[in-house]
């Protein structure tokens, strides 16, 4: 990974659109990162609230001569998060594990084609509710786009998870891969 | 617990919303207090592949977690 602090003066001076970019290739790290921790506390809450904490922290973030500043620093928020959250529960910190990168094997201008290619191809329920989905980037819970779409909860879940699969399945077909390794 | 409800659980903690906090911070996603070590498991699986997906289909790059962080950051004054 090329050194992201090259972002770093523009989203201390406020720029969320540098922040954007450079969440595009922290927020994997950062998640990949919480793996250890994924039984035990709810690691999406975990990830949004130590991003939120980098983009406040940014400005005092001073360089050290070493690459990736902002991101060091969010990774440890986010472990220290974890913890935090894993002594509230009483519950003994998991202990450290290899990690599983998500891995693409395809270069991404063609993993976009071919994601854009699987899902041109879902038909009736399973591509509605994953639209509505992408549509709404965590603004209200499935339960809400459900009745939207005048859906249960339980049929909402099961026509994202048919989604999921024949978008899976299809992608695999195309020789791309997202599922983390074992 | 049923097969199909722990599906349902598994799904649902699949999206990027999460209930805010009193405080304002976020919340664990109610269904992911229903699940089991494994289900829990499976549920950060199923989310990073679908995080990539997302992050690959946006011009920006940006997954609905990347989206639900600056929506928060745009809409309020979140800066100490």
């Amino acid at each position: 990974m090329s050194d992201l602090d090259v972002h770093l003066s523009a989203i201390a001076a406020g720029d969320a659109d540098a922040f954007g970019r450079w969440l595009a290739a922290a927020e994997p790290q950062v998640r990949a990162s919480l793996f250890r921790f994924a039984a035990v506390v709810d690691t999406e809450a975990v990830l949004q609230e130590s991003l939120l904490t980098a983009w406040q922290v940014a400005p005092r973030i001073a360089p050290d001569g070493r690459p990736n500043g902002l991101l060091r620093f969010c990774l440890r928020a986010a472990r220290n998060r974890a913890i935090s959250e894993v002594r509230k529960q009483g519950r003994q910190e998991p202990t450290a594990e290899v990690d599983a990168p998500v891995e693409a094997n395809a270069p991404d201008p063609l993993l976009r084609r071919a994601i854009a290619f699987c899902i041109e191809r879902l038909r009736g329920k399973p591509a509605q509710v994953l639209r509505a989905r992408l549509d709404d980037p965590g603004a209200e819970a499935d339960g809400s786009l459900a009745l939207r779409l005048g859906m249960t909860r339980n049929t909402f879940a099961q026509n994202l998870a048919r989604a999921r699969r024949q978008l899976t399945g299809c992608l695999s077909r195309q020789g791309v891969r997202l599922e983390p390794n074992p | 617990m049923t097969p199909e409800e722990r599906e349902t659980l598994i799904e649902e903690a699949t999206t990027a919303w999460r209930p805010e906090r009193l405080d304002g911070s976020l919340g664990p996603h109610p269904s992911f207090a229903d699940l089991d070590d494994a289900g829990r498991r499976e549920a950060y699986a199923r989310t990073r592949s679908l995080r990539a997906m997302e992050a690959a289909l946006d011009p920006d790059g940006l997954s609905t977690t990347a989206h639900a962080v600056l929506d928060r950051i745009r809409s309020a004054s979140t800066r100490t």
